[in-house]
């Protein structure tokens, strides 16, 4: 069974509470957030909990989940690097730094690693341009990335695994 | 100016929705402006809900930023702990709550109809206008749209007045702009500018961003984000006409879309002589197919078909004929879509085989190497004191 933390249940309150009466549906994409910081990813199951939280038909969740590229179908590792790709990035060089990723943790863009570590992911401009070569690692950002700079941060994720 | 068009119909509330959607490539401007001045945003957003009678305002910003919207969520409380936002703000009688809202990654919910559909709770497709959003925007209910940088301009324009504002600048270039400038320069960032520096002096000078890197010349520009044309450096530097190009909106757009460009979204993307047009236009048709949201034909279709093509030509596997049918295919887009994302997608491309068609060429008559490393026709690099001479 699927079920949202009681934190979190909270914070879900709180969202729908923004919204006018009977337009609780424009919480939809904050909690799908909410439920995938939690679970990792959007199972089914998971939207058609978020539809019933929201009085809403599931094909309605399932419609948004599959439209925005943030919300993640599949499970995904468990640090997900994703490195934007478009021009100015790619002036700076983030061809070699996916190349880099990918030949260190041995996988492709869109694969994950066997022991479920790390994702690699290649993205679309993410509005950092001036720090580039950069990528999203959870919440934040990491910028100005050079190899030693993915040592280091892959150095981190493990460390903190351990 | 805008503001007035909202309607303004007896018991249906109005909303002031803030633009942060951010995702034009080279733009990183309003993320400076939440990131480092939250609290100006915030205050241009109350004064703003004010004087068009918001009750409920949103933020949508981009759902990336999710650092950004803590920041913004804790000026926002600091705001109500002093009596600047919820109930009878400062005994004036108004009332107002502040939301911000995440996106969750597309780009076209930069497009305002999308952002509002996005704000109900559903895919980002562009709303058909007429109706505009000042008259039915979310739950059918008048809305403004704004960017981050204008309910932020707000501030300064009330405090100082709209007359001494005005004075900065030159002609309809008044007020200051953010300029996010990125690419092969020495110095990229933030800058706010007057709109009365040469495009030369902005790229050179050391107070902006101080010269192309690693001692390398200048061979193109995209100066105000991705969908604008490129230029090379001779039309950069300067206009058709010979006359200095100035970091304004008339003089960015000078020459039209021929020899000039415009200054969009403030995202100005620097190349020195050794990167490859064709490489990035490619990039850039990948991004825009990627973010299409599929409602046109000519948008959909068109955007995949193109980036196909580039990618073929940037591998050197391509033929003469693609650059004519690239040509032929962004000009079908271009005016035949509901918004403006099909011309964004269809511009840069037109603009790089117009200035730049010999490096298409380049592509076609020398595969080998086409395909072991990034190149540049360097002679667009012309020297800048040749230009300016
Ligand atoms: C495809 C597309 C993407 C857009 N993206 C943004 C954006 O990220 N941020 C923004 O403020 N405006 C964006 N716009 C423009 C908005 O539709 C709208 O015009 C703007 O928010 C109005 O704000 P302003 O009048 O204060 O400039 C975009 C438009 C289109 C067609
Ligand atoms: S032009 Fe493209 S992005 Fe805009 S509505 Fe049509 S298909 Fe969607
Ligand atoms: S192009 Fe990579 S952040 Fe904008």
């Amino acid at each position: 069974m699927v079920q949202l933390s009681q934190e979190n249940i909270d914070r879900v309150q709180k969202i729908i509470a923004r919204y006018p009466e009977g337009r609780q549906k424009s919480a939809l994409l904050p909690v799908l957030h909410v439920a995938q910081e939690q679970f990792g990813w959007l199972s089914v199951e998971t939207m058609d909990y978020v539809a019933s939280l929201l009085s809403i038909e599931p094909i309605e969740v399932y419609e948004v989940a599959s439209f925005y590229s943030m919300y993640n179908l599949k499970p995904v590792g468990k640090y997900m690097f994703e490195v934007c790709q478009t021009g100015p990035c790619m002036l700076n060089g983030s061809d070699d730094i996916i190349a880099y990723i990918g030949a260190k943790l041995n996988i492709k863009p869109g694969q994950t690693t066997e022991d479920g570590m790390f994702t690699l992911k290649t993205v679309e401009c993410l509005g950092a341009c001036g720090y580039a070569p950069m990528m999203q690692l959870g919440k934040f950002y990491k910028e100005h990335l050079t190899k030693e700079k993915v040592d280091a941060i892959i150095d981190e994720c493990r460390a903190k695994n351990n | 100016m805008k503001w007035s068009f909202l309607a303004k119909p007896e018991g249906v509330p109005r909303h002031l929705v803030v633009n942060a959607d951010e995702s034009e490539p080279g733009t990183f401007k309003d993320r400076y402006l939440m990131e480092f001045l939250p609290h100006l945003l915030i205050e241009g957003v109350i004064v703003s809900s004010y004087a068009l009678g918001s009750n409920v305002s949103f933020i949508y910003i981009r759902g990336e930023y999710a650092w950004i919207v803590d920041i913004l969520e804790q000026a926002i409380q600091e705001a109500r702990n002093n009596g600047f936002l919820g109930k009878n703000i400062l005994g004036s009688g108004f009332d107002c709550d502040v939301h911000v809202q995440r996106g969750a990654g597309a780009y076209i919910c930069g497009e305002e109809t999308a952002l509002l559909e996005s704000l109900e709770g559903k895919r980002g497709n562009p709303r058909i206008k007429p109706p505009f959003p000042a008259v039915k925007g979310v739950w059918d209910r008048p809305t403004v749209v704004n960017n981050v940088e204008s309910i932020a301009a707000v501030v300064p324009i009330i405090n100082e007045g709209a007359e001494e504002y005005a004075k900065i600048g030159v002609g309809k270039s008044t007020g200051t702009k953010l300029i996010s400038a990125c690419g092969n320069i020495n110095k990229p960032g933030v800058y706010e500018i007057d709109m009365t520096i040469s495009v030369e002096e902005f790229i050179y000078s050391d107070e902006w961003c101080g010269g192309i890197s690693n001692g390398k010349r200048l061979k193109a520009c995209i100066p105000g984000g991705s969908s604008v044309p490129i230029l090379p450096t001779n039309l950069l530097l300067k206009t058709a006409k010979g006359e200095q190009r100035i970091m304004n909106y008339e003089s960015l757009s000078d020459g039209g879309f021929q020899t000039g460009s415009m200054m969009g979204s403030g995202g100005f993307i620097v190349f020195d002589e050794d990167q490859c047009v064709v490489k990035h236009t490619y990039t850039l048709a990948r991004f825009y197919r990627h973010e299409s949201c599929g409602q046109c034909s000519p948008c959909r279709e068109g955007t995949g078909w193109m980036e196909k093509l580039l990618l073929r030509l940037e591998n050197g596997q391509g033929k003469m004929s693609d650059i004519d049918l690239l040509w032929d295919i962004q000009s079908k887009i271009e005016g035949n879509t509901i918004c403006p994302l099909g011309d964004a997608a269809a511009w840069p491309v037109a603009a790089a085989i117009r200035h730049f068609r010999d490096e298409f060429e380049w592509h076609i008559t020398h595969p080998e190497e086409a395909i072991i490393r990034n190149f540049g026709l360097a002679h667009y690099a012309d020297e800048r004191e040749a230009v300016l001479a």
